[in-house]
């Protein structure tokens, strides 16, 4: 059960690392914001800007 | 070691020599795939263990005791010390494309046993190591780039060339990929449908995650998800409707101008619209689909119906030409070794790696997942019939346009095949055509197709399976094709903006469009070029491709090399130097056989005067179409030639370095970033 907890723990941090969340939590943490829609496109703006200037394996 | 971990490595090591010997051995009439996963899995094993090991601790050094970026340089952003294995998925995300998946596709025409082998051990001896390597080298320079590291431990010359050789890289991935999606949906309105479908469903999410819910990524991809399910069932309706059919059925001309144009706005549209939610969408997807695959394959157990080592092992085979070695060895580029690694093992992974001993499972340890991902695209394509493995991949130019003549063609090379059982397999899959359907995707779905039915659903839902793996491979193209169409502009105006400077600059409208319309156009000549190409074009576009991935290796082995030599003389300088000299001479080899070869389906120059001489005679049909032919051949020597020399520039600077660093002539000292002791403990990495 706790090798099965810990797989689980695994898989959703990585799902939510793939999907920048959990970027976005710690950008909120480390700025002191609250989560928001502006708070959001600011986030992903930087966050995306940066991710598209770098290539991508084929 | 204690004993019993002795006996079970051994156990291990001696199922790999067993399975491996075995594989390369046997002739008779059908293997089993198990015993390529068993070989496979257990090499990999023994590899990590021992000489994963090894490099990590005796070679690299690897110092938990020593702060990483991510610990130093903690910004919450890209600097962030992450749990291992989430940075192992990460990496492997990032690094697993389509060339794992299509390059053994098309390798598999000589067979199932030289791709198998060269992908098992070229991953163990040379990929790994390029990636492990790369990735430490980063990690101790603060996550700097593949050119930064060049420049700085060989030599401005190497980081310029290697920031031009990259463009000029991108823009034949571009194009060679772009034409396997084309050769995929051509003809195809089910196919056609679906990855239209996935436009509108894209900028919903984009949409939907900008305004509706902000930063619920999961919830909305796993809408996404189900959108694109729903996407291919409507698909069949799609096909089946007299009405609605002749408007997604399209040529490959018309296919090739609509990924053109997508491409252009894909790349001057804001990112959060389109690019970001089919980015996340198509990851996701990834994943799972090979997770399905491994899954799939490891409970069907699929026999292989290639032969181990077909006919074409002599250079004649109808999906490109060329002999084994060294065209194998540059058809299967990214689940063997691949230097398009080295730029994101030199990219976001090193800025979250956590402790630096955590580099030999994410850098050593991900593209040994990636070979065998490779492996799984090898076993689906190796157990379709060869008969339906060549009539699918098998351009017209070769056996013929008619089914009738291509059937009788294939079948005189030993392969029986009939255009009833084509005629059958198109029905079952949804499709009306399936000859000639060249890029290796639709040979890949096929043998997914079957193997996922296998596990259930059976013949009913072949056809879903079938658009389902066309669906996965062309999403994730299609996102390399916008995102690479992007980073392409801003390198591009990155260059420019040294002539001019608000060329370079990425927010001034004019400078965006004409930089995007340059990309695109450079990418999409070669994407025209291989569509009307009557032997397919990715009989010339993915060797270009191969080797400009091979060279990419080249330039990451010399940057390795150089720093194994700073840091240990030349005691371990084998490590990178065989995986090295193997490359330089498969893909010189190969390249001056492309440029120079007498033989007009492999050497682009006799290709040239092959038709030159055609147009003197008056044997052609079309002059003004002959004549393009004419200048897209030599095109494509120019562009060959200008890579090797490239290459050879990085290569020649690299022996400079290394010769004064051998005789004292030169600074050997290394770039490192000054130790810093970690303050992390280990339940916090």
């Amino acid at each position: 059960m706790k090798h099965w907890r810990r797989f689980r723990k695994v898989v959703v941090g990585l799902l939510r690392e793939l999907a920048d969340e959990s970027a976005y939590d710690r950008h909120l943490k480390a700025h002191g914001r609250e989560a928001c829609g502006a708070e959001w496109r600011r986030f992903s703006d930087e966050r995306l800007r940066q991710k598209y200037s770098r290539v991508k394996c084929c | 070691m204690r004993a019993i971990e002795y006996i079970f490595w051994l156990a291990i090591a001696i199922v790999a020599a067993v399975c491996l010997g075995g594989v390369a051995l046997y002739r008779g009439e059908h293997i089993n795939s198990i015993w390529l996963v068993l070989a496979a899995a257990c090499t990999y094993a023994t590899a990590y263990r021992f000489y994963g090991k090894w490099l990590a601790t005796r070679v690299a050094v690897l110092d938990d005791r020593r702060a990483t970026p991510a610990e130093r340089l903690r910004n919450g952003h890209d600097f962030e010390p992450t749990n291992r294995w989430i940075v192992f998925g990460h990496h492997f995300a990032a690094i697993a494309g389509p060339g794992p998946l299509v390059g053994p596709v098309l390798a598999a025409q000589f067979g199932y046993l030289p791709g198998t082998l060269w992908i098992v051990i070229g991953a163990v001896l040379g990929g790994a190591v390029q990636d492990f390597i790369v990735l430490f080298a980063s990690i101790r320079r603060d996550g700097k780039s593949l050119g930064q590291m060049a420049r700085e431990e060989i030599g401005k010359l190497s980081g310029a060339t290697a920031l031009v050789t990259v463009l000029l890289i991108m823009v034949i991935l571009l194009a060679v990929i772009a034409l396997v999606v084309v050769n995929a949906l051509r003809g195809s309105p089910w196919g056609t449908f679906t990855i239209a479908a996935t436009m509108p469903i894209a900028i919903f999410m984009g949409v939907y995650l900008r305004f509706w819910r902000p930063g619920k990524v999961l919830e909305c991809s796993a809408m996404g998800c189900v959108l694109v399910v729903a996407a291919i069932f409507a698909g069949r309706a799609v096909a089946e409707s007299a009405t609605l059919a002749p408007w997604f059925t399209l040529g490959g001309s018309t296919l090739a101008l609509a990924i053109i144009v997508y491409g252009f706005f894909a790349s001057a549209l804001p990112v959060w619209l389109l690019l970001a939610p089919r980015d996340y969408l198509s990851t996701f997807v990834k994943l799972g689909v090979v997770t399905m695959l491994a899954a799939g394959v490891l409970l069907v157990r699929p026999e292989l119906q290639l032969p181990a080592l077909s006919r074409f092992a002599d250079g004649s085979g109808p999906v490109f030409a060329g002999k084994i070695f060294p065209f194998c060895f540059i058809t299967i580029a990214c689940g063997a070794i691949s230097g398009f690694h080295s730029l994101i093992a030199s990219g976001t992974t090193p800025k979250m790696i956590a402790k630096e001993s955590h580099a030999r499972g994410v850098g050593y340890g991900s593209m040994l997942l990636e070979s065998f991902v490779a492996l799984m695209a090898m076993i689906a394509a190796s157990s379709l019939t060869p008969g339906v493995y060549f009539a699918v991949n098998s351009p017209a130019g070769v056996v013929g346009a008619a089914p009738e003549a291509a059937v009788a063609t294939i079948s005189g090379w030993g392969f029986p095949v009939s255009v009833a059982d084509m005629s059958s397999l198109a029905r079952d899959v949804g499709e009306r055509n399936l000859f000639g359907r060249t890029g290796g995707a639709p040979s890949l779905a096929l043998g997914m197709a079957h193997i996922f039915a296998r596990t259930g659903g059976g013949r009913v839902l072949l056809g879903f399976w079938y658009h389902f793996a066309i669906m996965f491979e062309a999403l994730f193209i299609l996102t390399i094709i916008d995102a690479g169409t992007r980073v392409g502009r801003f390198m591009l105006q990155d260059l420019l903006g040294a002539v001019w400077k608000p060329l370079g600059r990425t927010s001034w409208m004019p400078g965006v469009i004409l930089t995007s319309g340059l990309i695109v156009s450079a990418w999409g000549y070669f994407l025209v070029q291989g569509v009307r190409d009557p032997l397919g074009g990715i009989n010339s576009l993915w060797p270009m491709f191969g080797i400009a991935n091979q060279l990419l290796a080249a330039i990451a082995l010399c940057l390795a090399t150089t720093i194994l030599l700073k840091t240990h003389g030349l005691k371990y300088l084998w490590i990178t130097c065989v995986p090295l000299v193997w490359v330089v001479t498969v893909t010189f080899t190969a390249g001056a056989q492309k440029l120079f070869s007498g033989v007009p389906a492999i050497g682009f120059w006799a290709q040239a005067e092959k038709l030159s001489a055609s147009l003197r005679a008056g044997q052609v049909a079309d002059a003004a179409v002959t004549r393009a032919l004419i200048f897209n051949a030599r095109l494509d020597a120019v562009v060959c030639g200008a890579l090797m020399v490239l290459v050879a520039v990085i290569l020649l600077d690299s022996l400079r370095a290394w010769t004064g660093i051998l005789r004292h002539t030169r600074e050997s000292t290394l770039s490192e970033t000054p130790f810093v002791a970690s303050q992390m403990g280990a339940e916090e990495a």
